[in-house]
């Protein structure tokens, strides 16, 4: 394929979300107005798709430490910490870490994608065994192939699948990687981590688990899933974003091998890349204390997702997992997807659509991500336009065109 | 040997033809030579369902970077043997 022939691919592919006005690259916020609410189209919009879980990106105590950081240490980095050196404040990030986590090692990255490209990259070589839930993020799935190891999925949250295929793998599955995540991103489900961690572990195997959207929202002092599940003293490796709980911009690995911190002598993701801002690192480093701190933060964001999702069921919604802070809404058809998204912002109400390969097992999803600091108000008008905008879904599916 | 040998073979172009035949293709006729991506436009997901019913048909592991190699539905089937073959 020639460059010229993958432009006319990506226009082709662009075109086909114009004509089904399905394309989210035209959403711009015009003006941010909370961690809820945004300018859209001149309209003021509820934004019940940011990830912005415990709503701290207006917090006074992480703007306070962010613009401190700024303003001492100044808008960038400038290079990598390998060539130019740590910050202080990257230091006693990653010590703030490891000592939540109760381990030796954490490291910080740039981006939450380059956190699990740098993971991969740097622990595994070709022909070493990765076995992976086919529904993994794709900073994952590419972490996999640049690293030349074999990578394998097993069904979505199967523990049996996965150890059908850690037998399959004979002798290669003693010292093998076992990838999952902890809550998923788009249909809102969470994995089976406690099975899922002892099939690995009676093969012999490692096992890493991406907390991206658990992590601060799940388990009794927010560490995520694995504390939840009662595995930490197991698991090896968790990684995690700054991008949705944290507030911010960035990652972390920990792990409870101290050999983790050698990976700053191999990482091509961690060494040849800026380290992170100092507001960025300031930003998370507020956010770490307001998840160690306010638990009634994870309490409104729960008792708000409890609220939608029992709304959504009620109005006759098909939801696609039981209550979590992701709550995806089934949609028989990317035309009706893309129907429902468009009259949901002109309602006044920002969801993700999430359409096929990015939607899985099924034709379209309306994503809705909640957030702490969502309103109860909020939330029954969020409940209010989905009502309005399929007025034949609440009146019971089999109406539904005799309804219009 | 080599009857055997064709035979696996057509087995797994078989299993294969089975599996695809849900999917349109592009010149109308699904064969051996016809391209998983260029024409029938198998996305990543339709990819891995189908390797992973590939790899409980045959009990074989099938690794996604193998389908760096794989363009036609004759390049899968051959792969495919190759592990068939090493495991027995």
């Amino acid at each position: 394929m020639s460059i010229s022939d993958r432009f006319a691919e990506l226009a082709h592919l662009r075109d086909a979300l114009g004509a089904e006005e399905a394309d989210p690259t035209r959403i711009v916020m015009e003006k941010i107005l909370s961690p809820t609410e945004a300018m859209i189209a001149g309209r003021p919009t509820i934004l019940v798709g940011t990830n912005n879980y415990l709503g701290l990106t207006f917090d006074p105590t992480v703007l306070a430490a962010a613009s401190a950081a700024l303003h001492e240490q100044g808008s960038g980095t400038t290079g990598s910490r390998m060539a130019n050196g740590s910050f202080a404040c990257h230091a006693a990030l990653e010590r703030s870490f490891a000592d939540f986590y109760g381990v030796p090692s954490a490291m910080v990255f740039s981006t939450g994608y380059q956190t699990n490209l740098g993971l991969l990259m740097g622990i595994l070589r070709p022909g070493d065994k990765v076995v992976l839930d086919s529904h993994s993020h794709a900073c994952i799935y590419d972490g996999c192939r640049i690293s030349g190891a074999d990578f394998l999925a097993f069904r979505h949250n199967d523990p049996e699948d996965l150890r059908k295929r850690l037998r399959r793998l004979g002798d290669d599955a003693k010292g093998a990687l076992v990838i999952t995540e902890g809550l998923y991103s788009m249909l809102g489900d969470t994995a089976p981590l406690a099975e899922l961690c002892a099939i690995a572990k009676e093969y012999g195997a490692w096992f890493m688990v991406d907390e991206a959207h658990s992590f601060g929202v799940y388990g009794e002092r927010g560490l995520g899933l694995c504390e939840e599940a009662g595995i930490l003293d197991q698991v090896d490796f968790i990684t995690g974003t700054f991008s949705k709980s944290l507030a911010s911009l960035g990652g972390f690995c920990v792990s409870r091998h101290p050999e983790l911190q050698l990976l700053r002598y191999g990482s091509r993701p961690y060494i040849f890349t800026a380290s992170p801002s100092p507001a960025s690192i300031g930003a998370a480093a507020a956010a770490l204390e307001a998840i160690r701190t306010r638990p009634e933060l994870k309490a409104n964001l729960w008792a708000n997702a409890t609220r939608l999702h029992d709304g959504l069921s009620a109005a006759g919604y098909e939801l696609a997992a039981p209550v979590s802070p992701v709550i995806a809404v089934r949609v028989p058809s990317r035309e009706e997807g893309a129907r429902i998204w468009n009259a949901l912002m002109e309602h006044g109400v920002y969801v993700n659509l999430v359409l096929p390969p990015a939607a899985p097992e099924g034709a379209a999803l309306l994503r809705c991500s909640l957030s702490a600091a969502h309103s109860f108000d909020q939330i029954d008008a969020i409940i209010a336009a989905f009502k309005t905008v399929a007025p034949e879904v609440a009146t019971g599916g089999a109406q539904s065109t005799a309804a219009q | 040997m080599s009857h055997d040998t064709q035979d696996l073979e057509q087995e797994i172009l078989d299993v294969l033809f089975e599996r695809l035949s849900k999917f349109p293709v592009k010149s109308g006729t699904l064969t051996a030579d016809t391209s998983l991506v260029a024409d029938m436009s198998l996305d990543s997901v339709n990819m891995m369902e189908l390797l992973m019913e590939v790899e409980d048909t045959f009990d074989v592991s099938f690794p996604l970077n193998m389908m760096a190699n794989v363009d036609t539905v004759q390049n899968l089937a051959d792969q495919i043997k190759l592990l068939v073959e090493k495991k027995s």
